[in-house]
């Protein structure tokens, strides 16, 4: 397949020569044809969705009933009354900066590990990336048993490497989150094998010129390779955002694992264990929505969430834009 | 020749922009990779080592099996129809990272490369398409789904999937971006038409990319336990295995020996599928090693 | 699967995504009867589809039950489905395809089950085939209806009592179960062991209000205390019984070391795992349910242990001898095809003496009728009979109707972790805000 790009000007016809117009035209029929499946899932899957959601929210609803309109009230108690709502959303932030932040890092970190590893490539590869493959409850079971304070490896070494009182991880509350964050780390394997591809891709001329002007390493990571797999690095940073805002599974067991019921994840006990330091902003809404009939007062909830996404969104896209070029490579 | 189009060599590029490869550096490089390889292992041994213990033993704070019950992985087989659930789950996962391929695929190419009004915006509403919880979406839908009387059918899960996946079509977008602009306007200038622009230049070249992306969103159905439930959970006939994982529970507590010996199993597939997917990296370096 | 079917699909998604717009308002069929759906004639071939969140064991107890049904109704088919969980069933209820019963283990749900309809009132059914109710003990008929409506029937039931290391208690010099609080305080302070580097080794009693099923629920009636005030609105603070419980156990907290305790908390072993602190004598006394003792039976069956009621405040020795009961519930779902049907069959599994003993010998939980009760085809043995005379016990508590899916139990276990960590210096005050804050939520859902 790559002949064709290497015979590039041989092949230049002349015939294609039609009026502006119908090139005009048959562009546009190009674009809708590309489009038009996902413009119907748009709105399908999301359109219809956040329309009945922003309605819901001005409504008390079960789900069962016809919802009864109640103006601002879901809104004012998410704002004034409701302290776990508060934490759940601070908890959100906190992994909202701090998850993104380090998870880009680390995956574009072992990237850089992988693509210069040359024996065993597909070795460790797999390796890397075997923890993104694990079912998200059985992986996030283990991966607590291993932090478990009194009897898990992580805290044995730790002592036998000399840290006299060793942290305790998932079941304190300082260090819940910071857990969590290790937690997701460890199966960021999707966003390194991204950046992977990404760092693969960039082209080697740009790298051989660099070297000839006499670019140390650091240098051409900088100049050379942040720009041409910036895009990516977008994407990395949007996607990982988003997985912190909506950050729910591997919560909710690492908490229950860490109360001692790995058996009941979701039961109330176990929410945000401990002190609802793992208490994020969607597994209060679920808990509104699925399990407490609130269903007008987590469409509140999602309607906030979705906005704040979406304005930080928009707001660290043009930003990345305007302050380099990120995003929109060349 | 590679002035008019060059060629893409990108592990040479490392190789040769480093310089000397000295013997230190390899034995630098290959031990932090062995040490964060034994990081991301560890987890996935305490599994594995559950998966053979006695339903006594699973969970405790003994980690090593007092006994190694193999016999585990033939138990979860007479406790669950593991091999119905497979071919559910790779019916959903084929079709669903099918379609996404054949929906998501064009749509990235337009938002990447296509000029034309209102692009911008699109590209927005992408981004915002993902930020809508999932478990609050789940609600209006299912009351669509249950209107088509689809619940019970795999078709709630396969058909967005058919209709552009949003988290594909934003990863393709960046890696088409990715591919400088000098190549699609020379296939043009060839009087490619943008299909064949699509099918020659960018597919090709983007492979890696539309590699991960495809093996992302089979990996993600494959796993999808909240979807499968919903949809699926009032016919067993029709569960994948991800489902079938939380089975092995009772009233209070789970057979969690029986749970990650399943787990493992159901692990197994996508380990053959990435290990033969992580190879479109790996051509890619050899291919450029020769030739480079 | 042919791709025809895909543009009528499309065309049905694009009319039902309008339609769906304006009327959010699910109608999903089957509505609120008011008369019962009559039962089939013997003669009529019916299907009736069960779904619980049974698997493996007890689904194969459950279906067994059903398989005598059925020998009893040749014309009934039964679909037993295991492993639907409680969002899953609501979500079919809101979907207009529910099963025709419809079997949960959240009791904290039943107050939307029978407010919002999700769950069809039984009254016209109970009226109609004139069940006797006297058979169900007070408790239990109050946590399965919601204000006056009963929309499920118990299916089996949970007791909660104190389970004693006898092994410890000897070496401590014990000779029974405490009987009030202030002597289960006194003999967890003689029956805790520290190591010789401070931290615990053995812990009397554990007073952390997320400690396996040490919860607010499962403990309050010991204390006397009410979750409500009359009209129904959040009465913490209201009730002197409360700040009795918070004191009780800040007091006990402060005995261990708030560091040592938690140390020893986030080394506990899992609840339902082999290392349960209990089952490894790493815990002298505990609060939990009859099913403790088939776990002990199955992992940990040399474990010398006795089970008692739970002990009571000192000035209410009256009552000593009851406990805290909740269960599995059974009902209708609203939307059923078969409802008539569906009531024959939830009669026969919630009121039929053999079924239920049968049902509670293979799960192991107490039966809840009192012919059941009492029947001697019901297994027991010394530890289990305990739960059964609890259960029997005429001031046997269950958790107040609640509007809001136990919101108010999140709250108040909330508030115990933030007490006992001593970051709450005024309890009253504390317990006023706690209030406030479930008054709030209560408001919410309209109650």
């Amino acid at each position: 397949m790559t002949a064709t790009l290497e015979r590039p000007a041989a092949a230049r016809r002349v015939g294609a020569g039609t009026g502006p117009g119908r090139r005009r035209l048959r562009n546009r029929l190009t674009v809708l044809a590309f489009v038009a499946p996902a413009i119907i899932g748009f709105l399908v899957f999301f359109g219809y969705p956040l329309l009945a959601t922003i309605f819901f929210s001005f409504t008390r609803a079960d789900g069962l009933n016809p919802p009864v309109w109640v103006g601002l009230r879901n809104y004012v108690h998410l704002f004034v009354n409701d302290p776990v709502g508060r934490t759940a959303a601070l908890n959100t932030l906190w992994l909202a900066l701090v998850l993104t932040l380090l998870r880009v890092v680390f995956a574009l970190g072992t990237a850089s590990v992988l693509v210069r590893v040359r024996t065993g490539v597909g070795f460790f590869r797999t390796l890397f990336y075997l923890p993104s493959l694990a079912p998200p409850v059985a992986a996030t079971l283990a991966f607590v048993f291993l932090f478990n304070p009194g009897t898990g490896p992580v805290n044995t070494a730790l002592r036998w490497l000399g840290v006299d009182s060793p942290p305790g991880w998932f079941t304190d509350p300082t260090w819940a989150k910071p857990s969590l964050t290790l937690l997701m780390l460890w199966v960021s394997g999707e966003l390194m094998i991204i950046m992977l591809a990404a760092l693969l891709d960039v082209p080697v001329e740009l790298h051989e010129a660099a070297a000839l002007d006499g670019a140390g390493p650091l240098r051409r990571f900088w100049h050379v390779t942040l720009p041409s797999i910036s895009p990516v690095l977008l994407f990395g940073v949007v996607n990982s955002v988003i997985l912190a805002l909506q950050f729910f599974t591997q919560a909710m067991v690492a908490s229950a694992v860490a109360a001692g019921s790995a058996d009941v994840v979701g039961n109330s006990k176990t929410l945000g264990y401990p002190g609802n330091a793992t208490m994020t902003f969607p597994i209060w809404l679920y808990q509104q929505g699925f399990r407490q009939f609130n269903m007008g007062y987590a469409a509140a909830m999602c309607v906030l969430l979705f906005l704040v996404s979406f304005a930080g969104t928009a707001v660290l896209i043009r930003q990345m834009r305007n302050t380099s070029g990120l995003g929109e490579a060349r | 020749m590679t002035a008019v189009l060059p060629r893409r060599r990108p592990a040479a590029a490392y190789r040769r922009a480093r310089g000397s490869t000295g013997f230190l550096e390899w034995v630098a490089i290959h031990s932090i990779a062995l040490a964060l390889g034994l990081m991301f292992l560890l987890p996935l041994v305490f599994v594995c080592l559950t998966a053979v213990m006695s339903d006594r033993q699973a969970l405790t704070a003994e980690l090593w099996p007092r006994q190694w019950q193999w016999a585990n992985f033939v138990t979860v087989f007479e406790k669950a129809p593991l091999l119905t659930y497979l071919g559910n789950s790779l019916l959903y996962s084929g079709v669903a990272t099918a379609g996404m391929l054949v929906s998501s695929v064009p749509a990235a190419y337009a938002l990447a490369r296509l000029r034309w009004r209102g692009r911008n915006l699109a590209f927005l509403a992408v981004v915002a398409a993902m930020m809508l919880p999932p478990q609050v979406v789940a609600v209006p839908l299912y009351l669509l789904w249950a209107r088509l009387d689809l619940t019970g059918t795999v078709w709630p899960l396969v058909i967005p999937y058919l209709l552009g996946d949003f988290f594909s079509i934003f990863l393709l977008r960046q890696f088409f971006l990715t591919i400088p602009r000098d190549y699609v306007d020379a296939a043009r200038a060839d009087g490619c038409s943008e299909a064949g622009v699509l099918l020659r230049v960018i597919v090709p070249m983007a492979r890696p990319g539309i590699a991960a992306a495809a093996l992302f969103s089979f990996l993600y159905t494959w796993n999808d336990y909240f979807g499968p439930l919903l949809y699926t959970a009032e016919r067993p006939e029709s569960w994948t295995l991800s489902v079938a994982l939380a089975s092995f529970r009772g009233m209070h507590r789970v057979e969690w020996n029986l749970t990650m010996a399943a787990t493992v199993l159901v692990m197994l597939p996508a380990l053959v599928l990435f290990l033969v997917a992580q190879k479109t990296f790996v051509k890619g370096i050899t291919f450029t090693g020769v030739k480079g | 699967m042919g791709s025809s079917c895909r543009p009528r699909h499309l065309s049905i998604l694009m009319a039902t995504l309008v339609t769906g717009l304006i009327g959010t308002a699910c109608t999903t069929g089957g509505g609120v009867t008011t008369q019962p759906a009559p039962a089939p004639a013997p003669d009529e071939q019916v299907t009736v589809s069960v779904w619980s969140n049974f698997a493996h064991r007890e689904l194969n107890g459950l279906n067994k039950v059903l398989d005598g049904f059925r020998a009893k109704h040749p014309n009934f088919t039964v679909e037993s489905q295991g492993s639907q969980d409680d969002d899953k069933i609501t979500q079919a209820i809101r979907g207009g395809n529910p099963p025709d019963v419809a079997i949960s283990f959240a009791t904290d749900f039943l107050g939307q089950f029978c407010s919002s309809g999700a769950w069809q009132d039984l009254g016209p059914y109970l009226e109609r085939d004139a069940v006797d109710l006297d058979q169900i003990p007070d408790a239990v008929r109050d946590y399965t209806q919601y204000k006056g409506v009963r929309c499920a029937m118990p299916l089996l039931a949970d007791v909660y009592g104190l389970y004693y290391n006898k092994e410890l208690f000897d070496r401590a010099g014990i000779s029974g179960p405490p009987k009030t609080l202030s002597e289960l305080r006194e003999m967890a302070e003689r029956l805790t062991e520290f190591n010789p580097d401070g931290s615990i080794r053995v812990a009397g009693f554990v007073p952390d209000l997320k400690f396996y099923n040490h919860r607010p629920q499962m403990l309050a009636p010991h204390w006397g205390a009410h979750w409500q005030r009359a009209d129904g609105t959040s009465g913490l603070s209201a009730d002197p019984a409360w700040r009795e419980f918070f004191t009780w156990h800040k007091e006990l907290v402060d005995f261990y070391g708030r560091q040592r305790l938690s140390q020893f908390l986030a080394s506990a072993g899992q609840q339902y795992s082999a290392d349960n602190a209990f089952q490894q004598g790493k815990v002298a006394m505990m609060i939990d349910g009859e099913y403790r003792t088939a776990f002990i039976d199955e992992f940990t069956p040399d474990l010398p242990y006795g089970t008692a009621p739970f002990p009571v405040a000192d000035d209410q020795p009256d009552r000593y001898g009851t406990g805290y009961t909740t269960g599995t519930i059974i009902g209708i779902p609203r939307g059923a095809k078969n409802p008539g049907a569906a009531w024959e069959l939830v009669s026969y599994l919630t009121t039929d003496t053999d079924a239920l003993v049968e049902l509670a010998n293979s799960i192991k939980n107490v039966p809840t009728t009192k012919s059941a009760l009492t029947s001697p085809k019901l297994s027991v043995d010394e530890n289990f009979r305990t739960f059964l005379e609890i259960f029997a016990h005429p001031r046997l508590v269950s958790s107040p109707a609640s509007p809001n899916g136990g919101a108010y139990v999140k709250f108040t276990e909330d508030f115990a972790t933030r007490y006992l960590s001593g970051e709450v210096s005024d309890l009253d005050e504390g317990l006023r805000k706690l209030d406030e804050q479930i008054n709030a939520h209560n408001e919410l859902s309209g109650n």
